[in-house]
């Protein structure tokens, strides 16, 4: 829980890695996933970078990858998962991998378009067989019985010469498609001088290239003259017809038939045994491929971050800039210690030297990269350097700890070492829910369904369940764990289960003392609709309920307006707490980040501005809570307008006061919280332009002695504590002379005004406590009066009752789950939200860091 | 038709139109050019394109990449959103559309002819056709030996069809009546597209009719800088200028008379487009007419996306694609030809 208060230590590091031993360190960082590499190579763009090759290698694997996976998965087969440890493989397994990658690739490629010759071939034959057998039987029998009559007078008409000319045929198949169009060039090209028959073959063929069905439309054109021919076949090629020889004989055309339907059936069988070799390599891909798409998408991996290295001079070694949790930092060692190990087979060792800050790490940097360093020659270094950049924010979460994490996050990161709110919305978050969310029954309900997910975490089954809803539940299982239990908690204060009241204890109202007391005959109870128990007579009012509301207040008419002037009181009270809370969380911040000023300027101001406004109003109302009794009510003070009373700086004749001195005590903390508007207005930025004044002129009357400190700036390699101390001194006066004072004044003038604004408008957004459990209890009440109620009170004979409550009860079930516990449930979730990100958050909370991301192998969400 | 577009526009468009915003984002950027400039070689332009919205279009390229293959697969990108837009389209805009292939069309014509003329195979010209021009019929154009024959066997059906009336003769086709044709169909296209926009009315023509002006006027110099020293005469040149631009009647008439440059460039002297000539370079140095005209184009098209509910946006989109094709061909020819003194002479998109 530690490190749930505010984010890690992270600590940049450089780290030098032999150029032999780089990627087997990169990729062990990997399987690790602690460190977040920065980009050294910015300006350099993605194809100028060092192991450009080496990623254009890997990206040539994937796309024959790619092309392996298509072709299992148009054979309709899937990829099993990956399983066992897949380490980035080494450069020379690379190549044992894309030399069986590309003779895979190339046997599917050849048996592929093995088949698809087949096919193609088989489509043709099919085609043939079609044109010649089907189709054009008839119409080339009428053709011949026509012939002749056709025949005659045009053979006439020419005369002579064309004696010998005879009928051509041109006979092929064309897709569906195109026919009409075909049909119609034909026509106009050919001006009539040829007939033209289309029909559609009877069977559906497949396509070679596609495998889909399709009816073609077989063609016989017959024609005269060469002209003509050529015409034709050019526009039968421009439609990509199918066009085949056409003999006119029927007999040599049935033999011709004949022949073809063998070879289409020989061409089956070779390619039946082509399909069967096929589904053997596809096999072995769906063996080989999965692991293999594993290890070389880390190996891209690898050499994208080697790319964001830097080279040094000597091109002996790469330099990476890191992030890294100080707490890792000894991990990190011994990753690289155990990668250097394989290293010192090949003559090479590693060294660990560490600086600055942080001595205590150093110092175990140091002596743990003593001893290899002395074996061997050539070093690898991991080495912590200083930094002016902001670090990510790293919180370690566990599976309880991450959705509440998560509501902080969804906001805005932490800046790095930030108080974190997220170990206080633990117990906050599912309270201010539960406030509006108040009922046992619902509560109950939500508790067992968070239970249930709890229970059944580790099942495979809900594990790795896809629904994007159910994952969203599933994440926040333990944040509706306990606001499941809360809301049953604040249920039994407000004595409510399913809007029904339970008495637990006895009552503490007696109505049979009122009724003994003040002699109710029997007539007068006829007589009145309403009655009512006067608590200042003996016997009637015997104590307080012992736990929540009194379960009398259900049956009282008056019960909502006793309900609203308990919870509005009750908002206000959890409000101001929790605002003054989320001030002192700032003071966290400013003792962890040295702002001392700030305690005095800022989180003093601002607590007296809250707490003598509004906590003294949470006074007013304990001590009204406290003091008035029953006896006295009659005559009891009202605190809202003292309260107005007080900011008028006047008092009214008719209001009694609460307390003696309050005439004084009033107008003092009013005027004392007036007075820190100003001091926070002014405080810190005079104080700030104070500082840097006097930095100023300090700088000015040394300012030999501060060169001296910028001259030992380069010579970081041999740096000493001393001038590493110097350095980091260096960024604050750095900072000091970006000092603007017009800046300064602003920005504490927007955030004077967000806070004193703030303190009453968020005062009163907390009333959405009220609000909520309020609209909540009438919804539920709604629910049960309308449905449960009125199918209770339906059926006057035994069995009608049975028979019509169960479609009763189910309709409230459904109701209650959808309206009350889902709907109501999300909208006071979205509440409790917005109390939290605006109204606490906003006191302490900045948001306005980064996430580390670690260079991780680790697949998202497993 | 009706005014307000904006009442309108979006229940039928609007889609189409946020669509073609979203592709226009996806331009190449000055940025890109500057790193497409760096590259050493075709790979590296490939590597970088990746990270623009060109994607992995050329992932399954397994072949050496060469500055052909990067063209197609560019024009195929281009042609798979334009089909896209095509086929999601509701009239008038799907006329429109058709106005728009009609270019290509009578290009991939043209193209044919020539090719049928030189005797070279169909298979061989078609891979040079522009695939936003492609049509059923297109292949058999060899099979025409007359203006006549071409539009009664052949283009009767296509929308050129309509451009043909000016055209019918029954001369033999040669090379210069091939060139003759192409600019009469050209004409009588584009004032058709100028007629259509015209009557489109609302946005689309005030946007629209510039641009069609501005290639109206642009084909007309670039014919008479072409007519320079061959056969044709002033009488059938002027028969070819369109008519729907800036300079018609009297600029074109006396373009007809224009025998050299010079001549030429005055004129251009008074209209609008005396900044462009002035801003020819003369000699090796400069910038070409041609160059000059393109980035008035590209000029007048990036403009047309400041104007909502229009068809302009789909006509500039295209001709802004088409310029980032030919610049990125541009570059890479410079990269394989290891030429690289002239790399830089494309014309950015703005």
């Amino acid at each position: 829980m530690g490190s749930m208060f505010r984010s890690e230590e992270v600590a940049l590091v450089q780290l030098f890695l032999p150029t032999a031993a780089a990627y087997a360190c990169v990729s062990q960082l990997g399987e690790l996933g602690l460190v977040e590499f920065r980009d050294l190579n910015a300006s350099v763009s993605a194809f100028q970078r060092r192991f450009v090759v080496d990623v254009r290698r890997c990206e040539e694997l994937e796309k024959t990858f790619a092309f392996l996976q298509e072709e299992v998965r148009q054979a309709g087969l899937t990829l099993p998962l990956p399983e066992g440890a897949l380490p980035a493989p080494l450069p020379r397994d690379l190549l044992h991998i894309q030399e069986e990658t590309d003779r895979l690739e190339q046997e599917l490629r050849d048996v592929r378009g093995n088949r698809q010759a087949l096919r193609a071939q088989l489509h043709q034959l099919q085609l043939h067989s079609a044109v010649l057998g089907q189709g054009h039987g008839p119409s080339l029998a009428a053709s011949h019985t026509d012939g002749p009559l056709e025949r005659t007078p045009l053979l006439q008409s020419p005369g002579g010469p064309h004696q010998d000319l005879r009928v051509n045929f041109v006979a092929g198949a064309v897709e569906p498609h195109k026919a009409a169009a075909l049909e119609r060039l034909l026509w106009r090209a050919c001006h009539g001088f040829l007939i033209a028959s289309f029909r559609d073959v009877e069977q559906q063929l497949e396509g070679p290239v596609t495998g889909e069905p399709a009816t073609w439309v077989t063609f016989l054109i017959s024609y005269w003259g060469e002209q003509i021919g050529q015409k034709i076949r050019k526009i039968t090629d421009c439609f990509h017809c199918h066009v085949f020889p056409f003999v006119e004989q029927e007999e040599a055309r049935r033999a011709a038939l004949q022949q073809l339907q063998q070879q289409s059936q020989e061409l089956q069988e070779v390619l039946g045994e082509t399909e069967h070799f096929l589904s053997q390599v596809l096999a072995r891909v769906q063996r080989l491929l999965p692991p293999w798409q594993v290890q070389i998408r880390k190996m891209k991996a690898v050499y994208l971050a080697l790319n964001q290295c830097s080279v040094s001079t000597t091109h002996k070694c790469l330099i990476a800039e890191a992030w890294c949790a100080t707490r890792d930092l000894p991990t990190l060692q011994q990753a690289l210690q155990g990668s250097s190990c394989s290293l010192s087979l090949a003559g090479r060792g590693w060294r660990v030297r560490a600086s600055l800050k942080a001595p205590a790490i150093s110092l175990v940097c140091l002596s743990a990269c003593r001893v290899p360093q002395s074996e061997a020659g050539v070093s690898a270094v991991v080495h912590r350097i200083p930094c002016r950049d902001m670090p990510p924010t790293l919180i370690r979460t566990n599976r309880f700890t991450a959705s509440f994490q998560g509501i902080v996050d969804a906001y805005g990161v932490g800046r790095y070492q930030e108080v974190n709110p997220a170990p206080y919305t633990i117990i906050t978050f599912p309270f201010l829910f539960a406030v509006m969310f108040g009922d046992v029954g619902h509560g109950l309900l939500m508790f067992l369904f968070a239970l249930a997910m709890v229970l059944a975490e580790n099942r495979p089954a809900v594990k790795t369940a896809q629904n994007e809803i159910w994952r969203t539940f599933f994440e926040g299982r333990y944040l509706l764990l306990l606001m499941g239990l809360f809301s049953v908690y604040t249920g039994f204060i407000y004595n409510e289960c399913f809007s029904c009241a339970t008495a637990v204890f006895p009552s503490g109202w007696s109505v049979a003392a009122m009724a003994n007391q003040s002699g109710w005959s029997d007539a007068f109870l006829a007589q009145q609709p309403l009655l009512s128990l006067d608590p200042n007579v003996t016997g009637v009012f015997l104590g307080p309920y012992p736990f929540g509301i009194d379960p009398v207040w259900s049956l009282a008419v008056n019960h909502l307006s006793f309900l609203n002037s308990f919870k509005m009181k009750m908002s206000v009270i959890l409000g101001v707490t929790h605002m003054t809370f989320g001030v002192v969380l700032g003071v966290f911040n400013h003792m962890h980040f040295g702002q001392w000023h700030r305690l005095l300027l800022e989180t003093l101001p601002e607590l007296v501005f809250l707490l003598g406004l509004f906590g003294y109003l949470v006074f007013l109302v304990a001590y009204k809570w406290l003091r008035v009794t029953a006896a006295s009510a009659a005559s009891a003070p009202s605190i809202l307008i003292h309260f107005i009373n007080m900011f008028l700086f006047s008092s009214s004749p008719t209001n009694r006061p609460l307390f003696s001195g309050q005439e004084v005590v009033q107008p003092t903390l009013v005027v004392l919280a007036l007075a820190m508007v100003p001091v926070l207005l002014l405080g810190t930025p005079l104080f700030l332009h104070r500082e840097h004044r006097r930095c100023h002129s300090r700088r000015r009357q040394q300012p030999d002695k501060d060169t001296a400190g910028l001259l030992d700036l380069p010579d970081t390699s041999l740096a000493s504590q001393g001038s590493d101390e110097e350095k980091a001194g260096c960024p604050g006066d750095q900072a000091e002379a970006e000092f603007v004072l017009s800046e300064v004044f602003m920005h504490q003038a927007i955030h004077t005004i967000e806070f004193c604004l703030g303190c009453i408008s968020n005062t009163a957004s907390y009333l959405r406590l009220w609000a909520l459990s309020l609209a909540h209890a009438q919804l539920s009440q709604v629910l049960w009066a309308m449905v449960m109620r009125a199918g209770l009170s339906l059926g006057g004979e035994m069995g009608v009752a049975a028979v019509v409550l169960v479609p009763v009860f189910a309709a409230f079930a459904v109701m209650t789950v959808a309206i009350l516990l889902v709907m109501e449930g999300l909208s006071a979730f979205l509440h409790a939200l917005r109390l939290h990100w605006v109204e606490f958050q906003n006191k302490f909370y900045s948001g306005t860091g980064y996430k580390l991301s670690p260079f991780t192998f680790a697949v998202e969400g497993e | 038709m009706l005014e307000g577009a904006e009442l309108y526009f979006n229940a039928d468009h609007g889609y189409l139109e946020g669509l073609v915003r979203g592709c226009k984002a996806g331009l190449l950027t000055q940025r890109d050019y500057i790193n497409l400039v760096q590259c050493e070689t075709l790979e590296d332009l490939k590597i970088h394109l990746q990270t623009t919205d060109y994607g992995n279009f050329l992932a399954n390229q397994t072949n050496p990449l060469t500055v052909s293959i990067i063209d197609t697969e560019m024009r195929k990108k281009l042609c798979r959103e334009f089909e896209y837009f095509r086929n999601h389209s509701l009239e008038p805009l799907s006329t429109f559309f058709t106005y728009m292939t009609c270019s290509y069309m009578i290009d991939n014509v043209i193209l044919l002819m020539n090719g049928a003329l030189q005797k070279k195979s169909v298979k061989e010209i078609l891979v040079k056709c522009h695939p936003l021009g492609r049509f059923t019929e297109m292949e058999a154009v060899n099979i025409a030996e007359t203006p006549s024959d071409l539009f009664n066997a052949i283009l009767v059906e296509t929308p050129l069809a309509p451009f043909f009336q000016d055209c019918m003769s029954e001369n033999t086709l040669d090379e210069l009546n091939i060139e003759i044709l192409r600019n009469k169909l050209y004409k009588s296209y584009i004032e058709a597209f100028y007629k259509f926009c015209k009557n489109h009315g609302d946005v689309t023509a005030e946007i629209m009719c510039p641009i069609l002006e501005f290639e109206a006027d642009r084909r007309a110099f670039i014919i008479t800088l072409n007519s320079f020293g061959t056969e044709l005469s002033k009488e059938d040149r002027e028969t070819l200028y369109p008519t729907c631009g800036k300079l018609y009647p009297e600029g074109l008439r006396l373009l007809a008379q224009a025998e050299d440059f010079e001549q030429m460039k005055r004129v251009a002297d008074h209209g609008v487009y005396k900044a462009l000539f002035e801003a020819v370079g003369d000699g090796s140095g400069g910038k070409t007419l041609e160059d000059v005209f393109y980035e008035r184009e590209v000029q007048m098209n990036v403009l047309a996306f400041n104007r909502q509910f229009h068809y302009g946006v789909f006509y500039a989109y295209t001709k802004l694609k088409e310029q980032e094709i030919r610049n990125v061909v541009w570059i890479a020819e410079c990269i394989s030809q290891r030429h690289r003194t002239k790399i830089n002479s494309y014309i950015p998109i703005l």
